[in-house]
């Protein structure tokens, strides 16, 4: 037998015998590697930082700060319509727990294409956003998450906020001066970068989001003239 | 086998033997820490950047395997030409990984002999200590399977 043919012969043998054996106990090893799915997790861009589902559903406060300004969740007020109205995080849609089964199906389409959806209410105890997220995982949607507190959170940090939207002019809560971002008062960090990315790219996510605003709400989507612009932005809403 | 013979102070097939097994046990000792460790193996594997991320796991599974193959081989002295032969096409490739990684500036673990992540703080070991090392795996190779190769080709007595 000739060198050359036996050369290739015996090692396409080795990297064939190699590669069965390989793979054969890679399947049966209790720590084997995943082979078809790695591309997902080894290529691309890197993983998000902000964490994925915690035990509880809860998301922290900076991850929520840190999707609002990607652009990357929408916002849901437990709360009721006329707390809505008085402030809530800029972008969010009004869903009180109660009008869940009736409102549901008018803002799903606007949960879609989302990283989370945030249910939020007021105060460290409040049962309304949790019993939102509920409401939502027994409707199917899967990315849900909890912001507790998460309306005196979003205030205290000076985070972007606005008022009205949904109700008609004549009852519309009056609206204070809408802060400049650069004179937001630098009370914290997440504030403060708020603020900077706000003044730095003004047309950036969370300013589309503010376009949107009239069609957040079923109530707004029927109410399509009054309603218009009604959502006012403002830093320091009192509610 | 005029030049093989001024070259080694042993017989051929001796010198055959011994590089072979010499080779074989640097092969074993490679792949020990490759096999118990996949995981951290694809972490290093990715880290040089030249695979599609399809391709890191299914190469970090089987290249340990690979060389406990080779290892096998050159020791019990069944395929060992194309043993031998592949070995020295191996660590050609890892040489020239090092070199390409260095070259473009990426700061990789080697992974050579261990998948054993550096210590945060720890000195680093240079890359041209790696290239160094793997200059040398490599020349040990070269030299086995040429001398495998020229006793392979002697004909029997």
């Amino acid at each position: 037998m000739r060198l050359v043919p036996r050369i290739i012969g015996q090692s396409l043998g080795i990297v064939a015998l190699s590669a069965l054996f390989a793979f054969a106990v890679n399947a049966v090893r209790p720590d084997g590697l995943p082979l078809a799915q790695a591309a997902k997790t080894s290529s691309g861009a890197a993983p998000s930082a902000v964490p994925p589902a915690q035990a509880s559903g809860e998301i922290a406060l900076k991850d929520a700060a840190l999707l609002f300004l990607s652009g990357r969740a929408v916002f849901l007020d437990a709360r009721s319509q006329y707390e809505f109205e008085l402030g809530h995080i800029q972008g969010a849609l009004s869903l009180p727990t109660r009008n869940f089964a009736s409102d549901f199906q008018d803002l799903k389409p606007l949960l879609s294409g989302k990283d989370a959806v945030i249910a939020y209410c007021d105060g460290e105890s409040c049962p309304l956003s949790q019993a939102l997220a509920k409401h939502l995982r027994d409707a199917g949607i899967t990315n849900v998450y909890v912001l507790k507190n998460g309306w005196s959170l979003w205030q205290a940090e000076k985070l972007p906020v606005a008022q009205g939207q949904a109700a008609p002019a004549s009852k519309a809560a009056p609206a204070p001066k809408p802060a400049p971002a650069a004179k937001v008062a630098p009370a914290s960090k997440v504030a403060a970068q708020v603020a900077a990315k706000a003044a730095l790219a003004p047309a950036k996510p969370p300013a589309p989001q503010m376009s949107k605003a009239p069609k957040m709400s079923k109530d707004d989507a029927k109410a399509k003239g009054p309603a218009k612009g009604q959502e006012k932005l403002c830093t320091d809403c009192d509610n | 086998m005029h030049g093989l013979r001024q070259l080694m102070p042993l017989p051929p097939r001796a010198a055959d033997f011994v590089l072979r097994f010499a080779l074989a046990l640097v092969l074993f000792y490679a792949s020990a820490d490759k096999l118990l460790h996949p995981q951290d193996f694809a972490a290093i594997v990715k880290g040089y950047h030249v695979l599609p991320g399809s391709l890191v796991n299914p190469v970090a599974v089987w290249l340990p395997w690979l060389e406990l193959l080779l290892g096998l081989c050159l020791v019990s002295g069944y395929w060992c030409e194309g043993a031998a032969t592949l070995t020295a096409g191996l660590f050609a490739v890892f040489w020239l990984l090092l070199i390409v990684s260095w070259a473009r500036g990426i700061d990789v673990t080697c992974g050579c002999f261990s998948t054993k992540p550096a210590e945060p703080g720890a000195e680093t070991t240079p890359m041209l200590f790696y290239i160094g090392r793997d200059a040398v795996l490599l020349g040990l190779a070269l030299f086995t399977a040429w001398v495998r190769l020229r006793v392979a080709g002697e004909p029997e007595a």
